[in-house]
């Protein structure tokens, strides 16, 4: 009974080797072998729901195709005839006819809403799933905003179409039946009347053209303010700041008025659209009553009878315009359809595993630059190069590189005909590519060994559990404070507050009147930097994970607030493996052992101590941060004292 | 961890053990009913769906409230706010508006003609005229009415037209009010507010209020002088026959009645849902990496479900609401058709009533199902319109945190003098702090996070006016300059790298919009080494930048940024580096910038960074909101404080 929204299943099942698969049957997962064959399993999914609103629809539509046949008969035998039994009989009919075809228009309109909500948001799920089971995989290779259109307003399209198969298909057996009926009483009005209706229909399409057109520049240049208002509070804080609100503040206003002119001209369009339709169907009306007085006058036809037709001609339309709308909504659930499957055609690259290698805990080796991480210290990779310390900590945790070209997966509005099958087309050969990319570097070894064992051999999901890769980019996600530093529920509170403690998180706490409960804004928004940067190292903390690999950690936070952690996180993690990326001294103290990182080959290591005394790029490196000792870690810095220089410096030591 | 830190621990985080809840989050669940598979059998269905309505309701009507009440960001108009402000809009363009509504009526009285002279035709053949003549005249009275169709035709698209053009002038009206709104928010609440929601308003909201002045508005004139002309074309035609209508107007009132006292709470709850589903999936793809790392699939996929259950539970709470109204829209629209009949035949036998009134009177029945539809779909259009420009108009209800004096200062000598502030009531983060910067300067503030160093930058940028004490710049108060003359005197240098939508020329000169010529212009960019690659651009400084047009790398827009400040030219700069970060890569790249922009000024900087503070003239040291030493790098070395112990632990 619980129509909508549908169970997904698909894409969620983790197999022992880490990749997907479906966990039902084949159906569940979608067609995406090409857009047509994906919209029609998408209907055939509901084929159900698309059945009864068919018939609904119907239902609902026969008071408008039956009753100006019973109220023939009523004027014709009844009224007319002064028969008072006729007249009551045919109208108890109608009146039943109404009841129905209400009842069937509320059942109807909700269950044709209920196709469109269970289409839509089978696609929002199935986006959902996908981005899960590919997750870094797949953020490296489609832009995310055209992942969230494809859950959004291409999802809503496809909840367009589903809604309005049934539609059509209703449309289609109401204009069968009435043509049957006008076509019985009187052939040359019938004829008439349904060669005229489609015909206005297809007479108002010219003027529909413009409209579209018009309706499209309005919403390009609609979008373009919607980006400039955005743009504008993004940029408040400088606007008010430092100044410029006259500038923009009449940019917007210049450009809402070109909105403007576009929504008259659309506007326009439309009341062109209206008007014509007043015109022919009044045009319509007209010639119908020529044609059926003189044949009433000639006795072919009966009063009744014509005003029967007047009811069918204005009945007619409905089903006329909704093939129309139909075959719009087609076109579009198409092309939405052609970026969905670029999506939901992706799988994850990873190999599949004849037998999962059972793995002790021991040395972490990178062996392509050489780093040896032993277990249960606190190993620190340092290079004047924050990419390169990066790129170690990704292949550590057995991610993808992240420097590959997004593309996008739909393309420009404006190319038409040739053009924009030449860009669809391009679009699947640089996918192709980069499945291909990935899949190259995801299969065989991977480079990376744990107690000696190629952690390609280790089920991913357990190497995801034992290695941990905090980055640069980490998330803060919005909820409660408590449910952003335990997301899982797996850790006691006295935990927690030993996590936030070595994070030294306190001013934080401070800053939440609620405690726990106290409410996160999406993407940590409201919290400073160091703020949010160290909620994610609690975050990473309360884990406990065997392999902790944290990128440059508190490059966002003050030196004092950097020493606390820095005594702090040691003890935490006392007895588990800890690798970091930073160049701060006050870290490089606490460090079991150090690794200095030229060109991503590790050139020497050792204590912080020792490599101060004997290696001079390193000490280049940490000494003056690293802004004036670039890669390859040349000179030592000519210190140049000024406040100028350094505090250029200390920026170079900051990342977000 | 020994015992002696957890003990520590407990202190530290009051209320911990009050606000922690064991087991998964309860906050955002929906109610167990609502999630069930209702059973399948007719009377525990009914009582089930009714019970679940009723609860659906109740979180709607939450929801309303939620939206009306925000317990964060900015306020909420009142509802009589917003129709003055309505009001006034309409007034402003009252010719056209008169215009739309005779124009309207014209359309509809015409249109309201034919089923008159439809019904006349038809009574003359039914009376048994015939021949020629008769025809000759039917054609005649075709022709006429091909003709008043044509008047409507024009009379509709001149009626159409006008709306969109009251429609449209309205709505940019409305919204540029609203961004001029924006643009004119006190500095302090822009620094507090927060941007989504202020996104939101200036999105959604923008589009809801332009929706209803658009297209809600003019339709509902449309219909209700289509349905009102329609309605005495009935009683015109046979007051008879149109008796049954009476009826059905009164039950139509109360069911759309009934429909709009809720419908409007479900929707904007609806709305609501649906934004918090975007947000959430947002997250979780931008995001994907970390919830792969965290192994947070499964509970970001659980929270998604959730926020889909949550808006399909306020689907079938209006789905419910509509097809409640449809059922007695539906009765009461078609069932006159039946009563027609029956009030036909008695009139007709009685002699009250032709053939060709009946007939006129079953065209206008169907003639008034559209205007109908019109008015239900545009008053509710029309109440969640209200409801987003109360939000909107609430960004020019926040009141002014300062007020400009005719005090110029006197020189450049910017103090702080006992200065305490507390974001929230009872919690002074800075207590007392005096300050005399001196001209030329470069003071370094170090200290701990949340010691207060921040805010005290943020009070001698004057963004915030202190609880207690003052911050003066020449010897006048910074809180009552106004903010043209502020920031040509002192600066928070943020370098958030925003680039704005605009040309370069724009994005450049800020501060001195009314008063920089290209010439300024290059001369900044020179300082701050940008000139190079600006010249090279295709279009110079009349270049397209920001989002969507020509791409800056972040070192462009960083230096861009900086000759912002440059234009400016203020004496003073608070360079705060929590909210100043930028990649390595960039930092390097704008270092000659940057150096050439402090150069010669008096500079604050709030330190992260050691270096920062050895390289400064005196170093203030922040702690819990007091300055606890304060003296050159050397001097603090020899008096052993906190500075001198961090230092050792720095450079040992």
């Amino acid at each position: 009974m619980k129509l909508f929204p549908p169970d997904i299943h698909a894409y969620t099942q983790v197999t022992s080797t880490g990749a997907t698969a479906a966990a039902r049957p084949d159906e569940e997962v979608p067609d995406t072998r090409s857009p047509l064959r994906f919209v029609l399993w998408l209907l055939w999914q509901q084929k159900g729901l698309i059945a009864i609103t068919t018939i609904l629809i119907s239902v609902w539509w026969l008071p408008g195709s039956l009753n100006p046949r019973i109220l023939t008969m009523v004027i014709d035998q009844g009224i007319i005839a002064g028969n008072w039994s006729v007249t009551w009989r045919w109208t108890l009919v109608m009146v039943a006819i109404i009841v129905v075809g209400v009842a069937a228009n509320t059942a109807a309109s909700n269950i044709s809403v209920s196709s469109w909500l269970v289409s839509m948001f089978r696609v929002t799920k199935l986006v959902a799933r996908k981005v899960t089971q590919m997750s870094h995989v797949v953020t490296r290779r489609v832009p995310a905003g055209e992942m969230l259109s494809v859950a959004s307003s291409d999802a809503d399209a496809f909840g367009a179409i589903a809604e309005s198969f049934g539609r059509v298909l209703a449309a289609f057996l109401s204009f069968l039946l009435v043509s049957v009926i006008v076509l019985r009483e009187h052939v040359m009005l019938g004829l008439v009347m349904l060669i005229a209706t489609p015909l206005i229909v297809i007479l108002t399409t010219p003027a529909l053209r413009p409209l579209q057109r018009a309706q499209m520049v309005e919403r390009e240049r609609s979008s373009k303010l919607t980006g400039m208002a955005v743009d504008i509070v993004s940029g408040l804080r400088i606007l008010r700041g430092v100044g410029g609100e006259r500038t923009f503040g009449d940019n917007y206003a210049r450009q809402s008025q070109s909105v403007r002119q576009a929504g008259v001209r659309t506007g326009s369009w439309w009341a062109v659209v209206d008007a014509m339709g007043t015109v022919t169907n009044g045009a319509l009306l007209v010639g119908l009553t020529w044609l059926g007085l003189r044949e009433v006058q000639l006795g072919h036809l009966t009063i009744g009878e014509m005003v029967g037709f007047f009811g069918y001609a204005m009945f007619l339309q409905r089903p006329v315009q909704t093939f129309f709308d139909a075959f719009q909504k087609w076109t579009a659930s198409l092309v939405s359809a052609e970026k969905t499957i670029g999506l939901l055609s992706q799988e994850p690259p990873w190999p599949a595993q004849s037998s999962a290698a059972v793995v002790a805990e021991g040395q972490l080796i990178d062996h392509p630059s050489g780093f040896v991480a032993d277990p249960g210290q606190l190993t620190i990779i340092v290079s004047a190069v924050p990419d390169d310390s990066a790129a170690l900590a990704d292949r550590l945790g057995r991610y993808l590189p992240a420097d590959i070209e997004r593309v996008d997966l739909g393309v420009s509005r404006e190319l038409k005909g040739s053009a924009e099958k030449q860009e669809w087309q391009k679009r699947a050969a640089a996918r192709a590519q980069q499945v291909r990319q990935d899949e190259t570097l995801a299969a065989g070894d991977w480079g990376v060994t744990l107690d000696g064992v190629d952690i390609a051999q280790i089920p991913l999901p357990e190497v995801r559990r034992r290695i941990q890769v905090s980055d640069a980019g980490a998330v803060v996600f919005a909820g409660t404070l408590q449910s952003l530093i335990d997301p899982l529920h797996s850790h006691s509170r006295d935990q927690a507050e030993q996590a936030l403690w070595a994070a030294s998180a306190e001013d934080v706490w401070d800053a939440f009147a609620d405690g726990w409960q106290g409410r996160i804004d999406e993407r940590g928004r409201g919290l400073s930097g160091g703020q949010r940067q160290r909620m994610v190292l609690a975050r990473s903390l309360l884990l406990d994970p065997e392999v902790l690999v944290l990128v440059e950690p508190t490059s966002a936070v003050d030196a004092h607030t950097e020493a606390r952690i820095a005594e702090r996180l040691p003890d935490f993690r006392s007895g588990r493996t800890t690798i970091m990326t930073t160049v701060s001294p006050l870290w490089l103290r606490q460090a079991d052992a150090i690794a200095f990182l030229v060109d991503g080959q590790v050139l020497a290591s050792g204590s912080h101590a020792d490599l101060m005394a004997n290696c001079p790029p390193y000490r280049a490196v940490v000494v003056r941060d690293d802004s004036q000792a670039t890669a390859g870690g040349g000179d030592a810095a000519s210190a140049s004292p000024t406040a100028a220089d350094s505090t250029a410096d200390h920026l170079a030591g900051e990342r977000r | 961890m020994n015992q002696q830190e957890l003990v520590q621990g407990d202190a530290l985080f009051e209320g911990s053990a009050q606000t922690w809840v064991d087991g998964p989050d309860q906050a955002d669940a929906l109610p167990q009913e609502l999630l069930a598979a209702p059973a399948l059998r007719f009377w525990p269905l009914l009582k089930g769906f009714t019970s679940r309505h009723r609860r659906r309701a109740s979180l709607a009507a939450a929801g309303y409230q939620a939206s009306r009440h925000p317990k964060r960001g900015l306020p909420i108009a009142e509802n009589s706010t917003v129709s003055r402000f309505i009001g006034r809009m309409i007034k402003e363009r009252h010719w056209l508006a008169f215009g739309l509504i005779v124009a309207n009526c014209l359309a509809a009285i015409t249109g309201a003609i034919m089923p008159q002279l439809l019904g006349s035709m038809i009574d003359r053949v039914a009376a048994g005229h015939s021949g020629d003549q008769l025809m000759a005249w039917v054609t005649g009275l075709c022709a006429v009415v091909l003709g008043l169709m044509l008047v409507q035709g024009i009379l509709t698209f001149l009626a159409r037209r006008l709306a969109a053009i009251f429609g449209q002038g309205m709505v940019a009206a409305g919204r540029e009010y609203v961004i001029r709104a924006v643009l004119k928010l006190p500095l302090s609440k822009v620094e507090t507010a927060s941007t989504g929601d202020l996104v939101t308003r200036v999105t959604r909201d923008v589009g809801n209020m332009g929706a209803m002045v658009r297209w809600a508005m003019p339709t509902f004139v449309i219909g209700v002088v289509s349905l009102v002309v329609t309605l005495i074309g009935i009683f015109v035609n046979s007051w008879w026959l149109a008796l049954p209508l009476v009826l059905t107007l009164a039950v139509m009132t109360w069911a759309v009645r009934d429909y709009l006292r809720v419908a409007p709470a479900g929707y904007i709850t609806e709305g609501a849902a649906y934004s918090r589903l975007n947000t959430s999936l947002t997250e979780t793809v931008e995001g994907a990496r970390s919830v792969e790392a965290l192994g947070l699939g499964r509970r970001r996929l659980d929270l998604t479900d959730n926020d889909i259950e949550s808006a399909s539970q306020m689907e079938r709470y209006t789905m419910a609401l509509r097809a409640k109204l449809f059922t007695w829209q539906g009765l009461a629209g078609q069932l006159p058709m039946a009563a027609v009949a029956i009030m036909g035949f008695i009139g007709y036998s009685q002699g009250w009533v032709t053939l060709g009134q009946i007939t006129a009177a079953t065209v206008y029945l169907q003639q008034m199902n559209g205007p109908i539809d019109r008015i239900i779909m545009t008053v509710n259009q029309m109440q969640i319109g209200v409801s987003s420009t109360s939000r909107l108009l609430g960004i020019a209800a926040v009141p002014a945190d300062r007020q400009t004096s005719d005090q110029r200062p006197a020189d450049q000598h910017l103090v702080g003098r006992d200065l305490t502030f507390a974001y929230r009531p009872g919690r002074d983060v800075l207590h007392d702090v005096s300050l005399d910067l001196r001209p030329g300067e470069r003071l370094a503030v170090v200290g701990p996070s949340g010691s207060g160093k921040s805010t005290l930058g943020r009070l001698l940028a004057g963004i915030n006016a202190p609880r207690q004490g003052v911050v003066e710049v020449g010897g006048v108060d910074v809180m009552t300059l106004p903010l043209q003359q502020l920031r040509t005197e002192v600066a928070l240098v943020t370098q958030e790298h925003h680039v704005f939508v605009g040309t370069i020329r724009d994005n450049v000169i800020l501060a001195r919009e009314d008063a920089t010529s290209d010439e300024a212009v290059w001369q900044a960019l020179t300082a701050v080494e940008a000139d190079g690659w600006v010249s090279r651009m295709p279009d110079g400084l009349d270049t397209m930048i920001g989002s969507g047009r020509t791409a800056l790398t972040p070192g462009q827009a960083q230096q861009v940024a900086l000759a912002r400040l440059v234009i400016a030219d203020p004496h003073t700069l608070v360079l705060d580096e929590a909210t100043s970060l930028i990649d390595p890569t960039t930092a390097r790249e704008v270092e000659g910038s940057m150096s050439s922009l402090l150069g010669g000024r008096t500079v604050v900087a709030i330190a992260h960074r050691l270096h920062t503070a050895h390289d400064a003239d005196r170093i203030a040291v922040v702690i819990d909101g007091r300055i606890a030493e304060l003296g050159s790098h050397d001097e603090l070395l020899a008096l052993g404080g906190e500075y001198a112990k961090l230092w050792m632990a720095w450079t040992s």
